[in-house]
């Protein structure tokens, strides 16, 4: 009986409630493609002005910027190595371990891994350099000395792997947290079946556990890999991109073209660039780890 | 009578709020970079404004100039510029900034620094006596002078006497070092060497050290091996690659010989002056300017503060010729007080700049900071002549150049530094350096840099 009244009550103006929402997108994120995709076109340099339109940025980065291909190379390694072995692998393991051990403890060492995420970006940059440092004073060089090993130079030899392990510990926590829910969330009575059928540890893990995890995981890995292939903070602060281009993947050389330089039309034109990687990347992603299931309505919760 | 009240009333009120009244402010806006060891770029435009102030007071001309700076914690002298120029893209800029002498082309073409030429002849009493060296240094490519030079100042390699005493080295041979590179019979290969000895003899840590970002100073060494940056005919940016090899080519074998650090570029100015100061380094290269943290008991070490004292432990000498019976080579890199045209108050800043160029001001700046005059006149001064570092300084200006005052210069001068950061940390030899930066110039400025085989074809 009631339900024609109700009809008539929905709101009328959706838009309205929208706006707000709308407004903060076209200002923040509209806006920005828009200035960007412009500038991309023109030959912008250090003092901000505009002479003329041209396509010369992109024909020099698709001819001409030798330096490209090894940045590519290096944003695939960077991406694909935090991603596996920290912002997926590390933060797995630790939801699995930290759920395992007594819950007081579990709390404890999940509060730890959050630490590096909560302190100010700059402050965990410079213990990564003071972490570092080959001199004496350097946390690296007096454990290695106590071993009597040589001394490692990591911001000059292995600037890569400095910039994947400082990356990857701060980023770790994100999947800690998801996952960690995740394992909460399988019901208990469905690994105590498989032990009374004789299951071991591991093929409890292997058979309950890691089939709820490969969801989030999906999730996780999509989002990380577009959030790390966009951020470059702690690698600036760290390594500057350098020595020279050594650790400088795709964002990170966008910006020191950009802001190093002053050359603001070819750091658009890039950026452009980076966004095109982006949707590619998420499309493949998506289809490939079949995201539409993800988010799919689910199967059993019938109302 | 209730109208003679409302007059009088109305007259004492007037009287009152005109004796209230707040005088007129004038904002000029100064930028320059953070340097604890000249606050005198900032605080001789301010006893400037203070004598204006001070005049307008006595003509009752009700007027007060504010001077607002922005000390800026730009990495150096160059993101400084990048700086000012985004400030200026949008309106902002300042009314008097500090700029390097290579930038003023840039500035002037943009139409933000006012050409000074006209305020330089209407005002001898602040400008007659300056170097006329300096003026060139000033000067954009139209040959109209843009900026007033401040800090005149010599680049170095500073030595320590005491360690070369330590491995063995006798007196006669540590005081006749400045004079044998003076002859061109000591040479930067000689450097090198006596550097390892000193590093091998364990009475230093490192052998040499340099900056750890985008400067002049290393620019010395390039000149020394002959490398010329611009085509004076053309007037045209020129990257010479066989005297660039040779060069590089020179900091890379003090990189694989542990004579610099390979990280050297990825140090912290304060672990590199205090590697120095602290005797852990034979040489460092930089300015006279550098002399006010040696002295005394900053970074770390306590040395004397008297000439004996400091020459005794510590000599100066110029970037040695590359070969025997070659030139040595020094550098001068003023600074220039630059009006911003569009200002609405431009003559008002031109003024301030004209009060904190005369004698009293720089000499001021000068004694503080280490560096050299910029007239004749300061050079005859009491306190500038009882100041020992300054005459010990003045004669090495003897062979002092500039670097190109050309509008990409500063650009050109990143892509050379990450060529030489290449080399150093032994990413690339020099020979695959040379090439990386002959590419890099090609992206960046296309045909406005000549890249040569060598300079003289």
């Amino acid at each position: 009986m009631a339900t024609p009244n109700l009809r008539t009550h929905r709101p009328a103006r959706p838009v309205l409630y929208l706006l707000p929402a709308i407004g903060l997108l076209t200002v923040f994120f509209l806006g920005p493609i828009i200035v960007n995709g412009v500038i991309a076109f023109t030959d912008m340099g250090e003092n901000l002005r505009i002479g003329k339109f041209t396509l010369l940025n992109f024909e020099r980065i698709v001819q001409r910027d030798a330096r490209i291909p090894t940045v590519l190379l290096t944003t695939l390694i960077y991406v694909g190595a935090t991603l596996f072995f920290f912002n997926v692998g590390l933060g797995a393991l630790l939801a699995i371990t930290t759920t395992a051990i007594p819950e007081r403890l579990g709390s404890f060492f999940r509060g730890l891994w959050l630490l590096p995420r909560m302190s100010p970006a700059v402050l965990y940059g410079i213990l990564w350099i003071w972490i570092a440092d080959p001199t004496p004073t350097g946390l690296l060089a007096q454990v290695t000395s106590a071993f009597g090993l040589p001394v490692l130079n990591l911001r000059n030899d292995f600037p890569l792997f400095l910039i994947i392990l400082a990356n990857g510990i701060v980023g770790a926590s994100f999947a800690m947290v998801i996952l960690t829910s995740a394992v909460r969330s399988i019901p208990s009575h469905l690994s105590n079946a498989a032990r009374v059928d004789g299951a071991s540890e591991w093929g409890v893990l292997r058979h309950v556990v890691a089939p709820a995890l490969s969801q989030p995981i999906r999730f996780i890995t999509l989002y990380q890999a577009l959030s790390l292939m966009t951020t470059y903070e702690y690698i600036l602060l760290i390594t500057g991109g350098g020595p020279v281009y050594d650790s400088t993947p795709y964002a990170l050389y966008i910006y020191r073209r950009a802001f190093e330089n002053g050359a603001y039309a070819y750091g658009a034109a890039l950026a452009l660039g980076l966004m095109v990687i982006g949707i590619v990347v998420t499309l493949l992603q998506w289809r490939l780890t079949d995201m539409r299931s993800t988010f799919a309505a689910p199967k059993i919760e019938v109302l | 009578m209730t109208k003679t009240f409302a007059l009088f009333a109305t007259v004492a009120l007037s009287a009152l709020v005109a004796g209230m009244a707040q005088a007129e402010d004038i904002k000029i806006k100064l930028s320059t970079l953070v340097d604890k060891t000249a606050p005198a770029r900032v605080t001789n435009i301010e006893a400037a404004a203070a004598i204006i102030n001070d005049q307008f007071k006595a003509a009752g001309i009700d007027k007060h100039i504010v001077v607002e700076t922005n000390v800026s914690a730009a990495k150096g002298w160059d993101d400084l510029a990048l700086e000012d120029m985004k400030a200026f893209s949008v309106g902002q800029g300042p009314d008097i900034y500090v700029l390097p002498h290579e930038w003023i082309g840039k500035f002037a073409e943009d139409g933000n620094a006012l050409p000074m030429d006209s305020k330089i002849a209407a005002n001898p009493w602040a400008y007659a006596d300056i170097l006329p060296v300096l003026w060139t240094a000033a000067k954009a490519k139209d040959g109209k002078i843009y900026g007033i030079p401040q800090d005149a100042e010599i680049r170095m390699f500073f030595y320590n006497k005491d360690m070369l005493r330590k491995i063995g080295k006798d007196e006669a041979f540590i005081e006749s070092l400045p004079a044998k590179v003076e002859a061109g019979e000591f040479t930067l290969d000689d450097l090198t060497a006596l550097s390892k000895q000193v590093v091998d003899g364990k009475a230093a840590q490192y052998g040499m050290l340099h900056r750890p970002n985008v400067g002049i100073d290393y620019l010395m060494v390039f000149q020394s091996y002959g490398v010329k940056f611009m085509d004076d005919k053309t007037g045209k940016l020129m990257f010479p690659k066989a005297e660039m090899l040779k060069a590089l080519g020179w900091y890379e074998r003090n990189a694989r010989q542990g004579v610099t650090p390979a990280d050297n570029t990825a140090m912290s100015w304060d672990a590199i002056q205090g590697a120095f100061k602290q005797e852990k380094a034979f040489i460092f290269h930089q300015g006279v300017w550098a002399v006010a943290w040696q002295l005394g008991d900053k970074n770390g070490a306590t040395w004397p503060t008297d000439k004996d004292g400091y020459f005794h432990k510590i000599g100066w000498i110029p970037a040695p010729a590359a070969e025997k019976g070659g030139k040595p080579a020094n550098l001068s890199h003023p600074l220039l007080y630059t009006v911003n045209a569009k200002s609405k108050n431009a003559d008002l800043a031109a003024d301030l700049v004209a009060l904190a160029t005369l004698p009293y001001f720089n000499t001021e700046h000068d004694v503080a900071s280490y560096h050299t005059a910029i007239s004749n006149a300061q050079t005859a001064m009491p306190k500038y002549k009882e100041n020992w570092v300054l005459s010990a300084a003045s004669p090495m200006m003897a062979h002092a150049q500039f670097v190109p005052n050309h509008t990409q210069f500063g650009s050109y001068n990143k892509v050379l530094f990450s060529g030489l950061q290449a080399v150093e940390t032994g990413k690339m030899t020099a020979a695959q350096a040379v090439d990386f930066i002959a590419d890099e110039l090609g992206l960046q400025f296309g045909a406005d840099v000549e890249i040569r085989e060598a300079v003289s074809n």
